[in-house]
């Protein structure tokens, strides 16, 4: 690997105009010919910014001034236009459905190269062996918008390799799907990785699965700065706690084995893949014996907060598919409950049968008392909130403060007490010198957190999340995660449909596991995602649980789903 | 040794077939999406000037005809076009035919004095309705000259022909196809967003002012998401070198035939025709 680099990164810095800030602020490196790079970062850190200036698209398309130089194949990337540059450089993004501009499969691959004006024989040879890379070509007549998530992002993959650019540049590219969907990704990520014909740069928050592929990880801190670049190995297992400082995710094995060094197991070098944490535990003679799972004790008998019986959901008429099948399922008062399932499987649909967001399905739904098909806006709002996955869908005032205004208005609550109850809430949820901000302006947590408070501030003791995580990076996701932790504790019922199920396991007392609209189970925690409920409803056990579930000398630990179950550092009889 | 490269391979023979399959379509689908917009579109325009029952109904039958002939059709599809396109003038003849002004009508006209219903001093007469029937022709005729094109061609083949035959520039017709896709999304997203308000227990009201607040609260959301969604897939079209040439590859070439010539000679030829009739019967 003597050649010149494909791309040189000279003292990047990219200031958005709109932003006070450079992000990334100064960035230089070298990416070379078969290099599988990963680009980590807290969130706000420009990592988006600085994959959309690899192909030009920073500055050519996006109003933002550029500082250094990004030498693409040599190419100044402010003297080349985007679709030169893009010669070299293919890129795939966060949103599946924002990518796609064509009507069929084949036309879509074949989108890159006929714009190159390749001939007709080759763009069709390029367009087959893409599709055939990522399997999906045997579908190639179809219409994109009838492949599932996973299947949309592997044809905008086959739709970026027919360009025959050397370098792959990947932002989040598995943020918007399901595990299943991110299986398939990678799948497709792993074997042109080891084909070894592309340069890939990944940015990615689910270190989980990128782990194994990548080779090279370079991390910015929260002001863009670059501060680490090395082997991914290396930095993984002997930079951890400084990661960690930074605000970078690591994979979950890691976090265990840092939690596990810490309680005083001896665990080195640290695990980067469950197997590897498998493998460690299990080359230790005597581990502490594990924390129970407090969620798994019976709850003292708390009132039922909700009681579906026997529901049942069609969408679209009668001739519609049935997408909730004869559900029955207590939740308790007090209980923090995930929803989990494949895409399809009717977590939504029962959430919002629930929730009364879908008119009178078929059996009953009973919320603290209440049919939620039959009562009206207001009543409902006072017993159950419910937040839905795009936070900006939700409102409708023209300042933060009138927004929760407004649902307190609608309950006919007069004015003296609006005013303390909205202050009230703009505290709880960290919004008060947002107060007359527009919400459409708010940054993607705090419009999060504000619907949240939206959905509370009447009263609701129950609060229903569809997808809350969806699109987010890990450290978003984990902390609206602990503010819904923070509110069950204050005694609110929190249900959430999720796909994260490492999330689940972390923040959720119950699971509830569906699919094909029924519902196969309903437990704790840690003995659903360690059991098999989770197979026979086609998931993957999260991280955690699949490191100790193969544990061949500790049967003990074989319950361990969750973080909190691990020995802590006050010593392991704690 | 992990050389697992599906590549190296040429093209596959079996595709340079793609854009024709085997199975031989029905005529419309075979001409120039030019030529079957061509053909009618002055028909179109003219029928709008025409005020007889006759020609309408001539070209309303003739374009049941040619789609039923030239274009493949579901059951339901024509079931459709045979019972809906006579209920429907008769129907909207009816209604158009009510709200005739009697005093314009020539006492003379055919079915002046036949009373069809009578209330009161108020009397629709034969005459009005066919006034009805003949505005209610022209809808149809002009409805179904339409759907020549429309249900015989595909978006993508219409944009083919328009940047390749009549050298439309093909970043209008690429954008044009993009924003087609974002219809159904736009619609999604519409029901969510009232699904949203709806839970908020938000516009309880009804009536007109009701429905114009409930439009801008949901305009807002929706251009945001929209402009969101426009700027992605712009930036994923820059980056696969959308614009990079004048011109782009053509994978499928749109011909100008014989056979497209021939098809609109012979519709204009058999329109001036019809139209010729028409004003011979209605100069009678």
């Amino acid at each position: 690997m003597t050649a010149a680099p494909l791309l040189e990164l000279d003292a990047v810095r990219i200031r958005h105009r709109d932003a006070g800030r450079a992000t990334p602020d100064g960035v230089s490196l070298d990416i070379r010919a078969g290099e599988v790079v990963l680009l980590l970062g807290p969130s706000g850190c420009g990592k988006s910014s600085l994959a959309l200036a690899l192909d030009g698209l920073v500055p050519h398309a996006i109003a933002a001034d550029l500082e250094g130089t990004v030498r693409v194949d040599g190419r100044d990337s402010r003297r080349h236009p985007v679709a030169e540059l893009s010669e070299t450089v293919a890129m795939v993004f966060q949103d599946p459905d924002a990518q796609v501009v064509t009507g069929t499969l084949l036309d879509e691959v074949a989108f890159g190269p006929e714009n190159r004006l390749a001939p007709v024989g080759e763009v069709l040879g390029r367009a087959e062996r893409a599709l055939k890379l990522v399997g999906l070509w045997d579908r190639r007549d179809d219409n994109p918008d009838v492949l599932s998530g996973g299947g949309r992002q592997r044809l905008a993959i086959a739709a970026a390799l027919p360009l025959a650019a050397p370098v792959l540049v990947l932002d989040e590219p598995t943020a918007n799907l399901d595990p299943a969907g991110i299986d398939e990704v990678y799948a497709v990520l792993r074997e042109l990785a080891n084909e070894r014909e592309h340069a890939i740069v990944l940015i990615e928050h689910n270190l989980d699965s990128a782990v194994d592929i990548v080779d090279r990880v370079v991390v910015l801190d929260a002001t863009g700065r670059l501060v680490i670049d090395g082997p991914a190995r290396q930095v993984l297992q002997e930079r951890a706690a400084e990661l960690l400082e930074l605000g970078v995710w690591l994979p979950v094995s890691t976090l265990a084995g840092l939690r596990l060094r810490e309680a005083g197991v001896a665990i080195d070098p640290l695990p980067l893949t469950p197997a590897e944490l498998a493998e460690a535990l299990d080359s230790i003679d005597e581990l502490p014996t594990p924390v129970g799972d407090p969620a798994a004790e019976p709850s003292a008998a708390s009132a039922a907060a909700i009681t579906v019986r026997d529901l049942s959901v069609q969408r679209g008429g009668r001739r519609g598919p049935v997408v909730v099948d004869g559900v029955d399922l207590d939740v308790a008062s007090g209980d923090f409950l995930a929803i989990i399932g494949t895409n399809g499987a009717g977590k939504t649909s029962l959430l919002q049968a629930i929730a009364g967001v879908i008119p009178a399905p078929r059996g009953s739904v009973d919320v603290l008392g209440m049919d939620p098909s039959r009562a009206d806006a207001r009543e409902r709002a006072r017993r159950i909130g419910f937040v839905f996955q795009n936070p900006e869908h939700q409102f409708v005032a023209d300042t933060v403060a009138g927004e929760l205004e407004l649902s307190l208005r609608l309950q006919g609550i007069d004015e003296p007490e609006r005013r303390g109850e909205v202050d009230r809430m703009l505290r709880r949820f960290g919004l008060e010198q947002h107060r007359d901000r527009h919400p459409f302006l708010l940054s993607g947590g705090e419009k999060r957190r504000l619907s949240v408070g939206t959905a509370l501030v009447a009263g609701a003791p129950v609060l229903a999340l569809d997808e809350p995580t969806f699109g987010q990076d890990r450290a978003r996701a984990s902390e609206l995660l602990a503010m819904l932790r923070d509110l069950n504790e204050e005694g609110t019922t929190v249900l959430v449909v999720t796909h994260d199920l490492q999330l689940v396991a972390d923040y959720a007392d119950r699971v509830a596991v569906m699919q094909e609209g029924r519902l196969l189970g309903v437990g704790p925690t840690a003995e659903v995602l360690g059991g098999p409920l989770i197979e026979a409803g086609g998931l993957r056990h999260p991280p955690l649980a699949r490191a100790t579930r193969s544990l061949a000398r500790h049967p003990e630990w074989h319950a361990v789903a969750r973080m909190s179950q691990l020995p802590s550092p006050g010593g392991a009889a704690a | 040794m992990t050389a697992t490269t599906t590549g190296a391979r040429p093209a596959a023979s079996d595709l340079v077939a793609a854009g024709e399959p085997a199975v031989r379509r029905p005529f419309l689908h075979r001409l120039n999406p030019i030529a079957k917009l061509a053909a009618p579109l002055p028909v179109m325009i003219a029928l709008l000037f025409t005020r007889d029952v006759l020609t309408p109904l001539l070209f309303t039958v003739g374009a049941l005809a040619l789609l039923l002939l030239g274009a493949r059709l579901s059951g339901r599809a024509i079931a459709a076009l045979l019972i809906g396109t006579p209920a429907g003038v008769a129907l909207i003849g009816f209604t158009l035919g009510v709200w005739v002004d009697r005093a314009r009508i020539d006492p003379a006209a055919v079915g002046a004095d036949v009373v069809l219903v009578e209330v009161g001093d108020w009397r629709f007469t034969l005459a009005a309705y066919l006034v009805g029937v003949a505005t209610a022709l022209r809808i149809a005729a002009i409805l179904l000259l339409s759907l020549v094109v429309g249900l015989t061609t595909t978006g993508p083949e219409l944009v083919r022909a328009l940047v390749q035959n009549l050298r439309v520039p093909y970043r209008v017709g690429f954008t044009a196809l993009a924003a087609l896709r974002f219809v159904p999304r736009f619609r999604r997203e519409l029901d969510l967003i009232r699904a949203a308000h709806r839970v908020r227990g938000l516009h309880r009201g009804r009536g007109p002012v009701a429905a114009l607040r409930r439009m801008v609260s949901y305009a807002i959301p929706l251009l945001a998401s929209s402009v969101r969604h426009a700027e992605r897939v712009a930036l994923a079209m820059d980056a696969r070198a959308f614009g990079a040439h004048p011109i782009r590859t053509e994978r499928v070439i749109s011909r100008w035939r014989a056979r497209d010539t021939v098809f609109v000679v012979l519709f204009w030829a058999a329109s001036v025709a019809v139209f010729w009739w028409g004003l011979a019967v209605a100069s009678r």
